[in-house]
Parts: structure tokens; C-alpha cells; sequence
């Protein structure tokens, strides 16, 4: 996941080196073209952000029906606002910020108009099988699949920080710090220390049940 | 993975150059991280495919009426109010549009006033066809979950309300 070279400081350089699938600098030029009419670049950018985007919602902890709406809210603006975006090598950034708005508003709403109505916390452990997981089955691939489940485990009853700020870097492929630091509001600069802290915390959780 | 890990909590300053152990593990456990997540939980199909079809949703010619009040947000609560009425309001340049939306329906009010041909949009395939008369006044069913958005023309002009959850 790192580039072959190393860089000079440790964490100003990350970002730049961060991203394997998509190129991030190819996100402005898919603006450009689907701003321009161009439906694939448009696709392209469904799926090399739209992980960024459910993991906002999904690190700010909203059930599941408020998270399906606020992807969808930042998606259809998003494309409201595809011909007027400034910046469009920033429009990770851009959706990001905007899902993470929703998603406090919906928040400050739940907890102000109804105090007992606390959102849903994540509970990723369903019954609901996806299509890899059922692959992972029917291959018996069983010790695989019990150590994704145990990871996933650690990591959600890791605490509302580590949670949040590791969901959003796990996005496949992985956002910028940029992206990152509008996700969350936080500052670029605190994302490197906070993300080593935490993946050693995850990690010591892992070796404390044997898991690793 | 090895044994030779550095648990420290304070020590998060490395040093320049190579990448310490440390470092390429925790890089190591955030990769099986995220193929974790990939596999329990990914962007929903349906979503992805809405999010696909929302390229429909692009307004070339339509001016975007920014909103600038929404009392989920901006109003103080009421004392034992328990479902108020949601007060919103857009703004595109002299244009205005007041809507209030509660579980009876919606009702709205265009500035200046005027008549108008207004869609209501709820995503890039349902919608709902309301008029509002000379004096600007419309009304119509609530609009359904999920986020909305107005298409108003009013004779040469095109505006579209910024997408929002109802």
C-alpha cells in the first residue's frame, strides 16, 4: 500500500503515497468528463468514492435507514452541483464534507426533538450474508472467515475515535488525509498519529485473544 | 505477525527515512482491515446503482436555490412539540422559495410571487407534478422518505432546490 520509496517524514508524505486502485489525481480529469456528459467517468467516480462516502456515514454510527439517505443526499448533490464543483480533483473532499454534514444533522436532530430515540449503533455482525461472504463459505474457507469476523469484532468495540477516524481510512480504495480530515473535521496534520495509536491498540486487542 | 513490535503509546514521532517495523505492521493490519470491511461491509448494491442513476439528476440549465434555513437546524425547539412542522427555506439570487413540510404534506410559498410548474423530485425516477398560483402558494402530499429535491419554472427560469432529507 506504501510506494516503494521512503519518504522524508513519515506522515506529511502519506497521503500522497496512500491509494492503490484508483489514482487519485484521476479524480478531477472523471469530473471533468462526466461534468462534461461523459456517464462512464460518472460510474467511475460511484466507485472509486462511493466506499468513501459509506464509510462516513457508516463511522458516524446512523442506522441503517438514515444511512442509505444521507448516501443518497450527497450522491444527487453531488451530481446537482457536477457542473459548478471548483475544485474537482477535491471532490472526494467534497462528497465526504457533504455526507458528513447530513450526517451531523441528523444527529443533532435525533438527540434534540426525540432524547429516547438514540440512533442505532453499528451492528455489522448480521445474518445478512454478502456475496463474499457466501464465496468465503462455499470455498470452506472457515478459519479465513472467523478471522475476518474476529477482526471486525476487535475493531468495533474498539473506542468512538479509533472507530470512526479506522472506517474511514479502510475504504477501499484508502482516501486521502485530505478526504480523511473532511470526513471527520479533523486536522490532516492529527490523522497519522491518531491512525498508528489506534491500529496498535486494534492490534494489541487481537494478540490479547490470540487472534494474531 | 512478529514478535518484535514496540508497544509504547507515546512513541508515534519516528524517525525520518525507512519505515520502521512498526509502522509496515500496522500498515499490514489496516490492509486486512479494509478487505474486512469490504466483505462485511460494503456499499449496498442498491445504493451504488442509485448513485449510478443519479447522473440523470445533473441540471445543466437550472439555476441551484441554495438553502438557507432549516429549523432541524437553525430554529430553537419548542416546549413539548414533539413532531413540528420542518421550515425550510432556498434561495437562488432574487428567487426565494419557503417550503414547510410535515406529515400531512407539504406547503409552499414562491418569491417573488408568482406562478410556477414545480416538480417534486425524490431521486432520479419518481416525481410528483404540483402548480403554484399567481400568488406563489403550493401545496401537495408529503414528499416520500428519502431525500428531495423542487424543480420550479416560472416562465424563462429553471430552479432546482439544493437535495435534502425531508
Amino acid at each position: 500500500m506504501r510506494g516503494g520509496t521512503a519518504p522524508s517524514t513519515a506522515y506529511d508524505d502519506e497521503s500522497y503515497t496512500r491509494g492503490g486502485a484508483v489514482d487519485r489525481g484521476d479524480v478531477g480529469a472523471l469530473v471533468l468528463s462526466a461534468a462534461d456528459g461523459d456517464a462512464a467517468a460518472w460510474k467511475a467516480l460511484v466507485d472509486g468514492l462511493g466506499p468513501l462516502v459509506w464509510s462516513v456515514v457508516r463511522a458516524h454510527g446512523l442506522s441503517d435507514a438514515d444511512a442509505h439517505e444521507v448516501y443518497q443526499t450527497a450522491w444527487f448533490r453531488f451530481a446537482q452541483h457536477l457542473q459548478r464543483i471548483r475544485e474537482p480533483e477535491k471532490a472526494g473532499s467534497w462528497l465526504a464534507s457533504t455526507a458528513r454534514h447530513e450526517c451531523l444533522k441528523l444527529l443533532r436532530a435525533a438527540r434534540r426533538w426525540t432524547p429516547t430515540d438514540d440512533p442505532q449503533l453499528l451492528d455489522r455482525v448480521s445474518e445478512d450474508r454478502t456475496p463474499e461472504e457466501s464465496v468465503l463459505d462455499s470455498e470452506e474457507a472457515a478459519a479465513q472467515t472467523e478471522r475476518v469476523r474476529r477482526l471486525w469484532q476487535e475493531f468495533e468495540e474498539l473506542g468512538e475515535r479509533c472507530r470512526q477516524l479506522l472506517r474511514v481510512l479502510i475504504a477501499s480504495p484508502p482516501p486521502s488525509y485530505q478526504e480523511v480530515s473532511a470526513a471527520l473535521g479533523i486536522a490532516v496534520g492529527s490523522i497519522g498519529p491518531t491512525r498508528q495509536r489506534c491500529l496498535r491498540r486494534l492490534r494489541a486487542r487481537l494478540e490479547a485473544r490470540g487472534t494474531l | 505477525m512478529n514478535g518484535t513490535h514496540d508497544d509504547g503509546f507515546d512513541d508515534d514521532d519516528f524517525a525520518e527515512g525507512a519505515f520502521s517495523d512498526e509502522e509496515w505492521d500496522t500498515g499490514l493490519l489496516e490492509e486486512e482491515l479494509r478487505q474486512a470491511a469490504a466483505i462485511l461491509d460494503p456499499v449496498p448494491a442498491g445504493l451504488r446503482q442509485i448513485a449510478v442513476e443519479a447522473y440523470a439528476l445533473r441540471d445543466v440549465d437550472a439555476r441551484i436555490a441554495e438553502l438557507t434555513f432549516d429549523s432541524l437546524v437553525d430554529a430553537i425547539p419548542v416546549r413539548g412539540e414533539t413532531d413540528p412542522p420542518r421550515m425550510l427555506t432556498f434561495r437562488a439570487g432574487e428567487v426565494t422559495v419557503d417550503v414547510e413540510v410535515t406529515a400531512e404534506g407539504l406547503i409552499g410559498q414562491l418569491l417573488p410571487p408568482g406562478p410556477a410548474r414545480i416538480d417534486v423530485l425524490s431521486g432520479p425516477r419518481a416525481h410528483a407534478r404540483l402548480t403554484a398560483d399567481d400568488m406563489g402558494r403550493f401545496t401537495g402530499d408529503a414528499p416520500p422518505a428519502g431525500p428531495f429535491a423542487l424543480r420550479l419554472r416560472t416562465g424563462e427560469d429553471l430552479v432546482v432546490t439544493e437535495w435534502l432529507r425531508a
